[in-house]
């Protein structure tokens, strides 16, 4: 469970605080996605769940974030990552191997993985992600979408409780992007491990996260079931965030038709909506 | 505008190639390049730049074969934006960025001429021109990259995925600006996009790209309506025509979440009458 | 430039040999360039370095390496031969001594600067870093620092080749200016160069340190490095490589 409470934060060189007064819960095992505009506070917000924050970006914090029990200001940087795996926004600065296979094991090798778990681990992981061919490539060889999935894999090969992601689909066309979200599904329903990711494809997080927060300004200005954020359409729009079309439909119709329709997030409610007002 | 006869590219070190590649785009276009990682779309809009020349076949821009020119004397006509901004912002101030681009491309204008331009650049995306571009947000910078290259007032103008790693508000503000260049001023537009729902917003022609081929070119709505072609790009055409493709009948001209409401309560009207 | 410092995959004898035996014959033929004067005895390291590429099957890039060279062989050359003092004039105010000590360092410089390039084609920089800190004991620490340094560079390449792409675009004539023209294109290639690396470098720290940076020690790497038959018959060699240099 990871818990924030009253979380603000403002970066040693920084002048505006890049979170204010931020509260959350997470159970164990729920999925996140985290929307909002550029300058939002959402990367701050992964490195303080992730530790990095205070333990490597310093400057001004109050309130407090537990993970699991742990209070990320007292515990030290190694023990929350055990727990928490962070995927970096900037892929290319997160790869620290000139090789797939070295990239893999830095982290098992530095957590103390027993040795006879190592190879499995690496191969488990390097299958998930679809990319076991690549094993033995250099880094410098591959494209801006692989190197994501390298990324990815070299996370999950850690095996860590809480998985955070920061806008991991960056580089990556609508069909991998599904993939590594399809994933990360799996990932959440068959091992419960819980995903937070940060996220600008805002059709992608609503087919496959379960909960949403919006941040704006530093500010949580939305949580709660996907569903129920959507309803506010006018307020993440007003925030600079947009919904999905088939949401916008639903919008339309309530309009329209002058009552209240259900809110729609993916094609196929939006389809069943449609072919139950025509009967 | 833009002409390509049979062009093929190949990489040495195994990035995407294009293999004999032709489509003409009138003055005045706005098309966009569909298809997935690796299709070969970067690659294509890089020839047309001439930043890589073809193995084989030809690129024209306005008749002109580009090997007859150099890349950097081709910028007065032709404006490039990258995905990434950082790489081409290299003065402390916007004012200055724009100027600099300026001077380089047109070196024929007098300083009055350019600071005017500049100053008239300015106001059109509402920089102060005093802004330090690194302290700006990553869609900030990538409009500071537009306005400098929009400064030349190019007449064709590439985008290589120019709304990656921006927000919904400044992906607007960036493609509304596009338009705005297309419509009033006739810049023809190529561009490579991910999000489908922004091409079909903003581009009127589709070219369909998959494993360094071009599979097909037509206009927007009837590229995303053919699902066969759709699925060998793996492309997902964007919610509302995916919609309509579902329900069939008049919701198939609808692309709106309003156009498709409209229709729903047209086909409810229509019901009654016939009731 | 990019693929200089690239890993050439492969299962060679040089490839399978230890990390630091590598390091080892690299010094070795640098220190004896430097110990020795006499030019049969470059030319012999020149052929031992050029074996050592033709055993690991990286001959291409060891003609990469040796063109890379050419200019600034070619440069050192016409100076030594035209500075030279003493001797028997051959033609104009070059001497045969003057030729003589000009190709020594030409060669001297060549024999020194291809056995670390070569090196580090056949050899994974992590396979390097985990060597030195088990075998030699080096902290880990500074053992990162070089293994960071050296992942940097295709990195480096490949960002500048970035912006010179998109600064070309823009009008600035990277693909034509020449010579003193290419001074004022520094501002466009480098300041975008700086901002991004500085960023880069926060970054890659932040990402070492959530996977357990701090938590490695000598024993962390999966891999075990002990020295083999080979190994010690590349000791025998490094030896009577030393010793011919010094004797001879």
């Amino acid at each position: 469970m990871i818990c924030i409470q009253d979380l603000s934060f403002t970066y040693k060189n920084g002048t505006e605080p890049a979170l204010r007064e931020v509260s959350l819960t997470l159970p164990d095992g729920d999925f996140l996605g985290v929307i909002g505009p550029a300058g939002a506070g959402k990367t701050t917000l992964t490195r303080a769940i992730a530790g990095m924050i205070p333990h490597h970006y310093t400057g001004d914090y109050y309130g407090s974030v537990t993970v699991n029990g742990l209070d990320t200001v007292e515990t030290p940087l190694d023990q929350i990552s055990r727990l928490v795996g962070t995927v970096f926004q900037d892929v290319e600065s997160q790869i620290i191997s000139p090789v797939v296979e070295d990239e893999m094991l830095y982290g098992l090798e530095n957590f103390g993985v027993p040795r006879a778990e190592i190879p499995r681990r690496l191969e488990e992981a390097l299958g998930m992600v679809g990319i076991a061919d690549l094993r033995e490539r250099s880094i410098a060889s591959l494209s801006g979408g692989q190197r994501q999935k390298v990324a990815i894999a070299s996370i999950l090969a850690l095996k860590p409780q809480i998985l955070v992601l920061d806008e991991p689909t960056g580089e990556l066309d609508p069909r991998s992007s599904r993939q590594i979200f399809t994933l990360l599904r799996k990932l959440n329903e068959e091992q419960g491990i819980t995903v937070i990711i940060v996220e600008q494809k805002i059709m992608l997080l609503c087919e496959f996260a379960r909960h949403l927060a919006v941040l704006n300004e530093g500010r949580v200005m939305r949580q709660g079931e996907v569903r129920e954020v959507l309803a506010h359409a006018e307020d993440l729009e007003a925030a600079g965030v947009n919904c999905p079309r088939v949401t916008t439909y639903s919008r339309a119709l309530s309009a329209r038709l002058g009552e209240r329709q259900p809110v729609c997030v993916d094609l196929d409610e939006a389809e069943a909506l449609t072919r139950r007002l025509m009967k | 505008m833009i002409t390509l006869e049979h062009v093929s590219f190949s990489y040495a070190n195994g990035q995407p190639s294009v293999k004999d590649v032709s489509f003409h785009l009138p003055k005045g276009e706005f098309a966009a390049i569909l298809g997935p990682n690796g299709a070969g779309k970067t690659t294509t809009v890089r020839l047309v730049d001439g930043l890589l020349q073809p193995a084989e076949g030809r690129v024209m821009i306005d008749g002109s074969d580009l090997r007859e020119s150099r890349v950097s004397d081709r910028a007065r006509k032709v404006g490039f934006l990258f995905q990434n901004p950082d790489r081409q912002i290299c003065k402390n101030t916007v004012r200055e960025e724009i100027l600099f681009g300026l001077r380089t491309v047109r070196p024929d204008l007098s300083e009055e001429a350019l600071q005017a331009r500049a100053e008239e650049t300015l106001a059109d995306f509402s920089f102060t021109g005093k802004e330090e571009p690194f302290s700006l947000s990553r869609g900030q910078r990538q409009r500071v990259a537009l306005a400098s290259i929009l400064a030349v007032e190019p007449e064709v103008l590439i985008l290589d995925e120019p709304t990656t790693g921006l927000d919904y508000r400044e992906c607007c503000h960036i493609m509304d600006r596009i338009r705005k260049m297309n419509e009033e001023k006739q810049v023809t537009i190529l561009m490579v996009c991910h999000d489908m729902e922004v091409v079909l917003d903003y581009a009127r022609q589709a070219l369909v790209m998959a494993d360094g081929r071009l599979l097909a070119c037509g206009p927007i709505r009837d590229i995303f309506r053919d699902t066969a072609l759709m699925e060998q790009a793996s492309v997902l055409p964007p919610q509302m025509i995916g919609l309509g493709l579902r329900l069939g009948g008049t919701f198939l001209e609808a692309d709106t979440p309003d156009a498709m409401a409209d229709a729903l309560i047209a086909s409810l009207r229509k019901g009654g009458t016939e009731k | 430039m990019n693929n200089l410092f690239e890993y050439v995959p492969g299962n060679s004898f040089i490839h399978r040999l230890n990390p630091i035996t590598k390091l080892l014959l690299t010094v070795v033929i640098c220190v004896a360039a430097f110990v020795t004067d006499r030019l049969p005895v470059l030319l012999g390291l020149l052929a031992v370095n050029l074996l050592f590429g033709l055993i690991a099957g990286v001959a291409g890039r060891t003609w990469n390496i040796l063109r890379g060279l050419l200019k600034i062989a070619v440069f050192l050359f016409l100076l030594q031969a035209l500075l030279y003092r003493g001797g028997n004039p051959v033609f104009w105010i070059i001497t045969d001594q003057g030729l003589l000590t000009a190709g020594k360092v030409v060669l001297r410089l060549v024999v020194v600067c291809m056995p670390l390039t070569l090196a580090l084609a056949v050899t994974r920089i992590s396979d390097l870093t985990n060597a030195l800190t088990q075998v030699l004991h080096v902290p880990y620490p500074y053992a990162f620092t070089l293994a960071a340094t050296i992942r940097f560079i295709p990195q480096f390449v490949e960002e500048m080749n970035g912006i010179m792409e998109a600064q070309t675009a823009r009008g600035i004539p990277f693909d034509t200016a020449r010579g003193l023209k290419k001074f004022s294109m520094i501002v466009p290639l480098c300041a975008p160069l700086l901002i991004s690396s500085v960023r880069k470098t926060d970054q890659t720290a932040a990402a070492a340190e959530v996977r357990g940076f701090r938590l490695r020690t000598r024993d962390s790497a999966y891999k075990r490095y002990p020295f083999s038959a080979g190994d010690f018959a590349v000791f025998a060699c490094c030896a009577a490589i030393l010793a011919g240099a010094i004797l001879l």
